[in-house]
């Protein structure tokens, strides 16, 4: 198999005034890859992320996605993107079926052709019968997978999930991850961020590990065990990321609770 | 989603859209969507005339909120037509239109300047940034210019059949560079807030304009009839005042005095520059700014800075009235809430403010044509209850909250006894909104009445405890900010009203009779502390009902 570079980052530096929140990272992505991208609250991921989709454009560094420099002023890359953000941004005052064929027209898609796609997956999703509705009326995990829908409903080559499985029940977490699953099989690639170890540990074919703006470890799990001689991804973490006090928090916590000094 | 007419006629400027590089169709949808959104949305005007019902029909709401302007504009005709002091009139209309558009768009349309979904939601598909940016700036004018034509539409054509062809046209013109003036001057004022403050600063702002425009809305109605018999139109000089030079309506009513009443002097020709100028220029210097803008809006996502935790006067007095420590708990919980909740707060202020302006405005209405003294030795002080007869109205609100979800900690928590949480909510409300306005108008009323006057408002302010624990008694007894305020008309009827408001009117009434007695104020004064101590004690042992 040929390695096809889908995304190329090379020195990525990114300040918020005067506090630097990336410091210098260099990933290159291929074709088929799932990557966990996992790191502490406020390492740097979301930053990465808004800055490839070029929601954010003051960078230092050089970014080619899909062979395309994303400064170039060319957008054509965005429309094989597909994007669930962390913040779970909705028009809510909109239908199901109005925001997603908006979205899937945004893509450059035919409105028939998007709405018939989006009722087909909303059926599939479990949330067939209320494609007529508004979205403020939706539960969390509705929403959840009314979003990821919006995320795929362009059959994306690039796809970036920022905790997309805020709310969703087991069950449809089952379908979800063995889409992905699927997809990578696909050849798509995905981005995925989140806090759930479990889950990026299973889903990941490649797991890069955010610490203070800058990468910390690189590589398959069990390379990661491996070097790091821990049981688990999320053990990983806590050592490269300096945590090792969480006994001693928890029991000054439990103390606490408990009203003895 | 409908397909608009408006994005039908701008249909035939595709070709200069795709000139300048805009992507027409990605922009024609976003509009699309914004125009839906607002046909959902319920606009500030509006805000007391909606109800459930409404909520799930796809009624242009904003549609219905123009007739609201429509009818500001018929005011404008007759100050259109009032006379050939031109200065004077257009001075007024301008001035008009500035503040409601202005308040408008700070209420209604931060939504557009200040919306961060767009970012995330738009931006990550394939569209340039410069095709959003046109989408919004044709969005804020299809808004502006459908409240303009509602609102100067009646003068402009009115105006134009009864002084000519060079008014309809200078008036034509200049609206269009005041609206561009405005909305420039609502961004860089958004700049200038964000550059200081953060985020919730500015929502906070947003939500006491937002009030101020209720305010100024309701009063007007009352008011409208009266402005021209206050003002003398002929007596009043504009020109040539200092402080004409920093008001922008002076400036734009200065061409039709330039140009219609043939006056040349210096200063008319200044205003009339300063008309073209300052507009045009401001242009420029949002441009300039727009990229610091959109950073500093970065800043709205943000959370706060640490917010400052003071003890405040409120919670001392609440721990003296709150007998119980679970008593003193809701009062704490509703004084939060009544401060922090911005809904709650656009719903009550408004009526707040009324308490305030409507004894004033009856005082003076009542006491025109007699002098000081006169007034001192009559009981127009009973003008007070303009404010003491509306305010225990609002105790309805404080069952109902934004937020009103959240009261599932009701359930949660091992609650056996509602009284404390009644008894802590009212006193709250007492303290936290009545006093405040009470003690405003009292010290007002006071210094107008040189304070012969205490031991009535002693009574007044007895009064209005008893009223609100009528309005307690009759009115359905919902836990504090436990339903939404879209279910407030259904929860009390005609009938708990009407009733409520007799009880009132009952005891406004008893106030006057006593007075006719000797010393039947001070009897009458006894009488209200024993009806409100028995009130204490028997009134809030009740549960809440479904």
């Amino acid at each position: 198999m040929t390695m096809e570079s889908i995304i190329s980052i090379k020195g990525l530096r990114k300040s918020y005034g005067t506090k630097e929140v990336l410091k210098g990272i260099n990933i290159e992505v291929n074709r088929g890859e799932v990557i966990g991208y996992i790191g502490a609250n406020g390492a740097g991921k979301s930053t990465t992320v808004k800055i490839m989709l070029g929601l954010v454009t003051d960078f230092e560094g050089e970014i080619n996605i899909l062979g395309q420099d994303i400064r170039s002023g060319d957008i054509s890359y965005k429309s094989k993107i597909g994007y669930v953000p962390e913040t779970a941004e909705i028009y809510e005052n909109l239908t199901a079926k109005e925001y997603l064929t908006f979205i899937g027209e945004l893509y450059g898609m035919d409105y028939t052709q998007v709405d018939e796609k989006a009722m087909k997956l909303m059926d599939l999703f479990g949330i067939g019968d209320v494609y007529n509705s508004r979205i403020s009326s939706f539960s969390k995990g509705m929403k959840q997978k009314t979003l990821i829908i919006s995320a795929l409903i362009n059959d994306p080559d690039i796809l970036f999930l920022d905790e997309p499985l805020t709310g969703i029940d087991a069950n449809s977490v089952m379908v979800f991850k063995e889409v992905l699953e699927r997809l990578a099989k696909e050849g798509k690639t995905i981005f995925y961020s989140s806090h759930i170890m479990e889950v990026v540990e299973k889903l990941s074919s490649r797991i890069i590990l955010l610490n203070d703006g800058q990468i910390v470890a690189d590589g398959n799990i069990d390379e990661l065990k491996n070097t790091s001689m821990a049981s688990s991804l999320e053990n990983i973490f806590n050592q490269l990321t300096g945590f090792n006090d969480h006994e001693d928090i928890a029991e000054k916590i439990v103390a606490v609770i408990k009203g003895v000094e | 989603m409908k397909d608009y007419s408006i994005l039908r006629s701008l249909d035939l400027f595709k070709g200069l859209f795709t000139k300048m590089d805009i992507d027409y169709p990605a922009m024609r949808k976003i509009l699309q969507v914004k125009l839906t959104l607002d046909s959902r949305r319920v606009s500030t005007v509006m805000q007391n005339n909606t109800n459930q019902k409404d909520k799930d029909k796809d009624k242009n709401n904003f549609l219905k909120s123009l007739t609201i302007y429509f009818i500001m504009g018929l005011v404008m005709v007759a100050l259109v037509l009032f006379g050939n002091n031109y200065f004077y009139q257009m001075t007024l209309v301008f001035g008009m239109f500035m503040f409601f558009m202005m308040t408008t768009l700070i209420s209604d349309y931060s939504s557009v300047l200040l919306d961060l979904r767009d970012k995330e939601i738009l931006l990550s598909k394939p569209i340039n940034s410069r095709t959003l940016n046109m989408a919004k700036v044709l969005h804020i004018i299809i808004y502006t210019s459908m409240i303009t034509m509602a609102m100067i539409g009646p003068s402009l054509i009115v105006g134009g059949i009864e002084n000519g062809i060079l008014f309809f046209l200078i008036y034509l013109i200049e609206i269009i560079l005041l609206n561009l003036f405005l909305i420039v001057l609502t961004g860089l004022m958004y700049l200038l807030i964000l550059r200081f403050f953060d985020g919730e600063k500015l929502r906070d702002i947003i939500n006491y304009v937002q009030i101020i425009l209720t305010i100024t809305i309701s009063v007007g109605y009352q008011l409208i009839g009266r402005v021209f018999d206050i003002v003398d139109l002929e007596s009043i000089v504009l020109i040539d005042k200092w402080w004409s030079f920093i008001l922008p309506p002076i400036w734009f009513a200065a061409p039709f005095e330039f140009f219609i009443n043939n006056n040349q002097s210096t200063s008319v020709i200044i205003y009339s520059l300063m008309a073209v100028i300052v507009p045009i220029a401001s242009i420029m210097v949002y441009i300039k700014t727009m990229p610091i803008f959109e950073s500093n809006l970065q800043k709205l996502s943000g959370v706060g800075g640490k917010a400052k935790n003071n003890e405040k006067l409120s919670n001392k007095v609440g721990n003296i009235i709150c007998r119980t420590k679970e008593e003193r708990t809701f009062y704490r919980f509703t004084t939060n809430m009544i401060r922090n909740e911005r809904e709650f707060k656009l719903r009550v202020y408004p009526s707040l403010g009324f308490s305030i302006a409507f004894p004033l405005i009856m005082l003076f209405n009542s006491a025109r044509g007699s002098t000081l003294a006169q007034v001192i030795n009559t009981k127009a002080y009973f003008n007070i209850y303009f404010a003491a007869f509306f305010l225990p109205g609002v105790l309805q609100f404080i069952g109902n909250s934004g937020n009103y979800k959240g009261a599932w900690i009701y359930e949660v928590m091992p609650i056996k006894n509602y009284e404390p949480i009644f008894k802590g909510a009212i006193k709250s409300v007492f303290i936290n909104l009545f006093a405040p306005i009470i003690l405003v108008v009292s010290i007002i009323f006071l210094i107008i009445f040189k304070f012969t006057i205490i031991d009535q408002l002693i009574v007044v302010y007895f009064n209005l405890i008893l009223g609100t624990f009528i309005v307690f008694k009759l009115f359905k007894k919902d836990l504090p900010f436990s339903r939404a305020f879209e279910t407030i008309e259904k929860r009390n009827g005609f009938l708990e009203i009407l009733l409520s408001t007799a009880g009132i009117g009952l005891l406004i009434l008893l106030h006057y009779f006593s007075m006719r007695i000797k010393y039947g104020l001070y009897i009458y004064l006894v009488l209200q502390l024993i009806l409100i101590g028995i009130s204490l004690k028997y009134l809030f042992k009740v549960q809440p009902e479904a």
